[in-house]
């Protein structure tokens, strides 16, 4: 699609984009073309807002007691807590500047330096397949980016195999913020390469890591890494 | 005291504690209805919640007036991330659990909150069942099952561009009838 569009083009974009249903390339040129128009910023909130009443015709199932209890209490406890480095918070901002570091950071520093180099590369050319390294006490493998960026395959081998109580969850790991479960892997037929797919960009987050977690996932990582890797700069 | 949707979000840049009480006593229960609608899964949509205002809380708000109420955005927040819960468990069997006929009155102490949960749902469930079928049909994979507008244009069989109106013309059906209720004021094109 030409990125010059007019708002009536936009507004079909619009509207897909309040019910989720927009995809990546669309996405860009309608975000292209709302930063320049306010019409249309006013329309897409005028969806988002009415996107938002669809959940109004549902018979409300209000939460438990005990989430309300367990939300606040850790708010309120991250509130008071003296400032506490997670280990993802560790990784971040010390992979890049420690060298004395365990044998996985040690690679990982390896890793980050040559794919920053990669990533900077693919980076000022958007078409340029881009590729990093991750690794893991055992594990090694690849996280390769498609092309136009809306994906990428997490291929790594070395992985042990899981109970069916546990499952292997990726995470990406934001500049800001907390880590955002994005896929789970999987494993290959045979014992092989165990493999994900990454939905969506990768911009914004400065590295990628995998943990054990129980089946279905956990809101946020156990300390309990198997693989991670740098994704250079954001 | 009553706090506004805007007195909210001010908290929440704020960082206060308060302010995340605020909001998820006001929308917790909209954040858990549509994470349960989504995942079907009552351990995972609650899951889904807690991250979802415990991310609100750490990130500080990112909330943007011009772009659509308190209410959209935290229903945004929550629904992306059922969605990608969703997405990650599609490779593994889904617990299909019925939600419907579970429903039990929520708990609420704030009025504005009772006010919130139960937004015209008559109005919007008849607004939505005034809607052709194809049309309901296409707003639901996407919306609730968090399908790509590809993925709903193979899944119904239908042209890429049929997709794109019939979400539109659905939309806008929905507008005439629930214009009273959206925040953000309807502005002539």
């Amino acid at each position: 699609m030409a990125d010059a569009m007019s708002c009536e083009e936009a507004t079909d974009l619009l509207a897909l984009d309040a019910v989720g249903a927009l995809e990546v390339p669309d996405r860009e040129v309608m975000e292209r073309h709302i930063a320049t128009c306010a019409t249309c910023r006013h329309a897409a909130a005028q969806y988002a807002d009415l996107a938002s009443l669809l959940p109004a015709a549902l018979e409300v199932v209000p939460p438990p007691a005990r989430l309300r209890r367990s939300l606040m209490a850790q708010v309120y406890a991250e509130a008071t807590a003296a400032p506490r480095q997670p280990w993802w918070r560790r990784l971040v901002d010390v992979i890049p500047a420690n060298r004395a570091f365990t044998a996985v950071g040690a690679a990982a520093v390896v890793a980050a330096i040559a794919l920053g180099i990669w990533g900077a590369a693919g980076r000022n050319s958007p078409s340029a397949p881009v590729a990093y390294t991750v690794s893991g006490t055992t594990a090694t493998g690849t996280l390769a980016v498609e092309p136009d960026r809306t994906q990428a395959v997490l291929t790594v081998k070395g992985l042990q195999p899981l109970p069916a109580s546990k499952v292997y969850e990726v995470w990406l790991i934001p500049s800001e913020g907390s880590p955002k479960g994005v896929s789970f892997l999987s494993p290959g037929p045979g014992g092989g390469a165990w493999t994900a797919v990454v939905q969506g960009s990768l911009d914004g987050y400065k590295s990628i890591a995998a943990t054990v977690e129980p089946a279905g996932g956990s809101p946020t990582p156990s300390n309990t890494e198997v693989l991670s890797g740098q994704l250079g700069e954001s | 005291m009553h706090l506004s949707d805007d007195d909210i979000a001010r908290s929440i840049s704020a960082h206060s504690p308060e302010g995340i009480e605020a909001l998820y006593d006001r929308y917790g229960g909209l954040a858990h209805t549509v994470a349960l609608r989504i995942l079907s899964d009552r351990g995972a949509a609650e899951d889904v919640v807690q991250e979802s205002f415990l991310a609100v809380w750490r990130r500080g708000s990112t909330f943007q007036p011009g772009r659509g109420s308190l209410r959209s955005w935290i229903c945004t927040i929550v629904r992306n991330r059922a969605i990608d819960r969703l997405r990650g468990d599609r490779h593994r069997t889904r617990l299909d659990t019925p939600i419907e006929g579970e429903s039990i009155e929520p708990a609420v102490t704030d009025p504005w909150a009772a006010v919130a949960l139960e937004l015209n749902g008559e109005e919007v469930r008849k607004a939505l069942g005034e809607l052709p079928a194809e049309q309901r049909q296409t707003i639901e994979l996407a919306y609730y099952g968090g399908y790509s507008q590809s993925e709903i244009a193979a899944a119904m069989e239908v042209p890429l561009g049929t997709v794109k109106g019939r979400v539109r013309i659905a939309l806008d059906k929905l507008r005439a009838s629930l214009a009273d209720h959206v925040e953000t004021p309807w502005q002539t094109q």
